[in-house]
């Protein structure tokens, strides 16, 4: 799957997560999930498991410490793929 | 005030396996920087646990309500196994982690058994401003944790609270991770940090703490002069058959759901 698909689903799934619906318009692969979506941090587990069922892979405790930005989760995502 | 010891389910394979197959690798750098602060904390355990208590009681009036029945309920509940025992509270006032430890045991009692005095894992700007504040909560058994911070640093304040369990000590953890703004204790509020934590550990138990001043409606930095603390306990083994994140979600939901059971009947008898 290429990167850019991968990346456009991160997007979509984000999405009902997002308060800062703005941020979305120039989202990049350095737009942090947390600071620029204002993704709340409790909730960072429902978009990790949205990512599961999405993608149909397994992602562990210690692999979402990884995840700061979209990159960071379109990257953790590609290489389970 | 209800002190149950109970199992959420029997130990699945999944459980055991999620447990066991993690492989025992601790940074040493967390190891010593706990051991010197463990060891600072101690040396000033006498000034600081009761320092504390006389604040609490004398400046601010608060008592806990049943004190040496909840005491001797927890006392009963450590007999009970050496397992693994973390400590999840609702979470109101700035000073909750105070007031749970208050009621589990005296300042003496502490004394005596420091290890199974909880660290506690403050909001870093709440308490972390100043020099002298940051001094503090370092000598009183704080880690301090940015909630929402990078996900690495909130990733090895859990690791070390998982560490210190394994080693014999204790943590208290608020599973809603903040103060309730609600004033209730609320499922969708559930950090999933907490379940990672239990599931990491082998056997751990979860000691859930309801508390609740009589006159505390909703959230606040203080209880209000001269409260009185209505606390509960209940003892719970959360299992999982899932795995990976949703495992630590499934976890971290039935503390909270156990602790939404407890307020749900302290607001009933109240």
């Amino acid at each position: 799957m290429e990167q850019s698909e991968v990346m456009d689903r991160v997007v979509k799934i984000l999405t009902p997560w997002v308060k800062d619906e703005a941020a979305l318009e120039n989202v990049s692969m350095e737009t942090n999930i947390l600071e620029d979506l204002k993704v709340n941090s409790a909730r960072l587990v429902d978009v990790v498991i949205a990512f599961e069922d999405d993608f149909d892979i397994e992602i562990a405790d210690e692999d979402v410490d990884q995840v700061n930005t979209v990159g960071d989760a379109v990257n953790l995502i590609s290489g389970k793929l | 005030m209800i002190v149950a010891s109970r199992s959420s389910g029997n130990e699945s394979q999944s459980d055991r396996a999620g447990s066991s197959a993690r492989p025992d690798r601790v940074d040493p750098r967390l190891v010593e920087r706990h051991a010197c602060q463990r060891r600072v904390s101690w040396l000033a355990a006498p000034l600081w646990i009761g320092l504390s208590v006389l604040v609490m009681r004398l400046y601010f009036g608060y008592r806990i309500a049943n004190a040496s029945a909840l005491r001797a309920q927890y006392r009963a509940i450590r007999r009970q196994s050496d397992a693994p025992l973390l400590v999840c509270a609702n979470h109101l006032t700035l000073i909750d982690s105070f007031l749970v430890a208050w009621s589990m045991g005296s300042p003496g009692y502490w004394l005596r058994h420091f290890d199974e005095l909880p660290w506690n894992t403050p909001e870093r700007t709440n308490f972390g401003r100043t020099w002298l504040a940051r001094s503090l909560i370092f000598v009183a058994k704080c880690i301090p944790i940015t909630r929402g911070g990078a996900r690495e640093d909130v990733g090895d304040v859990l690791e070390r609270v998982r560490y210190l369990l394994q080693q014999g000590e204790t943590a208290l953890l608020f599973p809603e991770a903040g103060r309730s703004r609600s004033g209730r204790v609320e499922e969708s509020a559930a950090a999933w940090g907490v379940g990672r934590v239990v599931g990491s550990v082998p056997g751990c138990r979860v000691l859930c703490v309801y508390l609740r001043g009589r006159r505390q409606e909703t959230w606040s930095d203080f209880p209000a002069r001269g409260d009185v603390m209505e606390v509960s306990m209940s003892c719970i083994e959360p299992k999982s058959d899932s795995r990976g994140v949703r495992r630590s979600r499934d976890l971290a939901q039935q503390i909270v759901r156990e602790l939404m059971r407890m307020e749900a009947e302290h607001l009933r008898d109240r």
